[in-house]
């Protein structure tokens, strides 16, 4: 403790705090990587130093997400409030900002859900089968016919007559006997029919018919835009990501759905093109991969905070 | 030195014996309970006794057992509503997600040891820190969601990691 008031070591705190706060940006440079990494062999000190920083983030890294966010995201009262007023009645905080939609509460209150990583499917009482993507919380009211996707994707495939209702926050989408694909970002959400013909209602616009191969992406802002794809490309529900000439930064930000921790990359590596089908079981094989088949080098600082950097860049 | 420890010794005795009482109602009435305000009213003697260099310089007993008594009662605090909030997200979680009784316990201990890393941030440094290092979410999402700029959002990512580096050391 006492060596928190040493200004020498406050200084070099300060000097890694900023280092790490620049390597999270996702702005560094491969410049900056490497006067980091002349920063980290200059002094022992600051080796020492760089080694508990990597330990504090593997600390965050490891708990559970959605427990951890609910504890340490808590509500705090202030100290003059738990003096004044004392803890009994500090400590009716949570209960009622439990309540609150603005939290992810949504999320870990959901029927079903998926961790990073994760996949898997059920059957619905009336024999439709759902399967849930990476990140996917859902929740079922069959009793309505009725599903809402709160954050990630799903398969829906229809066998009976009677239509599941799915709500994706940006709209509904009513699936009779057909098979559709469902994906909901922070503000965009995005509907592929993979078989049959089905019914969007957007929240702001008119419903409209989509049928196979149809792709609607909506946007938060209200505005849409129709697009084609090929049901037949093997995806997630094969187990695979699949891309053709595909700029590797869009396809990074693919694996890092399926990848807990940090992915990060450097800039100019954006638009170097990946092509191939990749299994998602195994995030840290297709990195590999990609570090035989593209000029660029991993750098792995833990399982959970990877970087990629250009091959002649790396020290 | 033996001496210097037998007038501590008896100087926590007189202490004790002349203020435990008052301190231990002072805490009841912000606790609501005579059994956790024993039992920090017993901490607090026993944190006074483990400085006894200040306590051979102590003119204001009372004032001093409040400033160490309101530290454990603010700590209190923070573990309990922890411990409630983690509790009611425990409880919410779909039964086939939820850990298992051992690492429950387990893991409230982790979160509490981080939840002590974190004290004294500014609210939105922390929660800055907690989007970026638990959610993964990028500065500009952060920037979006505190409606503060990236680079502000940068300088609290750098202040919370100089605290926590700080707090280790």
């Amino acid at each position: 403790m006492n060596r928190a008031n040493n200004p020498e070591a406050r200084q070099l705190a300060r000097t890694a705090a900023a280092w790490l706060a620049l390597l999270d940006s996702g702005r560094a440079s491969a410049e900056d990587l490497q006067r980091l990494d002349r920063w980290r062999a200059a002094d022992p000190r600051h080796e020492q130093l760089w080694q508990r920083a990597e330990g504090l983030r593997q600390r965050f890294q490891t708990v559970p997400q959605a427990l951890a966010m609910a504890s340490l995201d808590r509500p705090q009262a202030s100290r003059r409030s738990v003096l004044k007023r004392g803890l009994a009645l500090a400590v009716l905080v949570p209960g009622g900002w439990l309540l609150s939609q603005q939290l992810p509460l949504a999320v870990w209150r959901a029927d079903l859900r998926t961790a990073v990583g994760e996949r898997r499917g059920v059957r619905l009482a009336d024999g439709s089968v759902l399967q849930l993507n990476t990140a996917t919380a859902v929740n079922v009211a069959m009793a309505e016919h009725r599903l809402t996707l709160i954050e990630g994707e799903i398969a829906l495939s229809v066998s009976r007559a009677q239509a599941i209702e799915v709500d994706f926050g940006l709209g509904r989408v009513s699936t009779g006997q057909a098979q559709i694909c469902l994906r909901r970002d922070a503000d965009s959400c995005r509907i592929s029919v993979l078989h049959g013909a089905v019914q969007v209602t957007p929240a702001q616009g008119m419903a409209l018919a989509l049928h196979y191969g149809d792709q609607l992406t909506l946007y938060a802002d209200g505005s849409g835009s129709m697009g084609r794809f090929d049901p037949h490309m093997p995806d997630w529900r094969d187990g695979v990501l699949s891309v053709n000439n595909q700029p590797l930064g869009q396809f990074l930000r693919e694996v890092a759905r399926y990848r807990p921790g940090i992915l990060r990359w450097a800039p100019g590596l954006e638009s170097l093109k990946v092509t191939g089908t990749f299994q998602l079981n195994d995030t840290d094989r297709i990195l590999e991969l990609l570090a035989a088949s593209l000029p660029v080098k991993v750098q792995a600082r833990s399982r959970y905070w990877v970087t990629l950097v250009a091959q002649h860049d790396a020290a | 030195m033996s001496e210097a420890v037998a007038l501590t010794e008896q100087t926590l005795h007189g202490l004790y014996r002349d203020h435990r009482n008052w301190l231990e109602s002072w805490l009841h009435r912000r606790l609501g309970n005579r059994w956790d305000a024993a039992d920090l009213s017993q901490d607090t003697f026993l944190r006074v006794l483990a400085s006894p260099q200040v306590l051979e310089e102590l003119r204001e007993p009372r004032a001093y057992l409040l400033t160490v008594g309101k530290r454990l009662l603010v700590n209190f605090y923070k573990r309990r509503s922890l411990e409630h909030a983690y509790l009611e997200a425990l409880a919410s979680l779909p039964e086939a997600l939820a850990p298992s009784a051992e690492q429950r316990w387990l893991l409230l201990e982790t979160l509490q040891a981080l939840d002590e890393l974190l004290d004294g941030l500014a609210p939105q440094v922390r929660r800055a820190f907690l989007w970026s290092q638990l959610e993964g979410l990028g500065y500009a999402q952060i920037a979006g969601r505190l409606q503060v700029s990236e680079r502000t959002v940068k300088r609290y990512m750098a202040q919370a990691y100089e605290h926590c580096l700080l707090a280790e050391l």
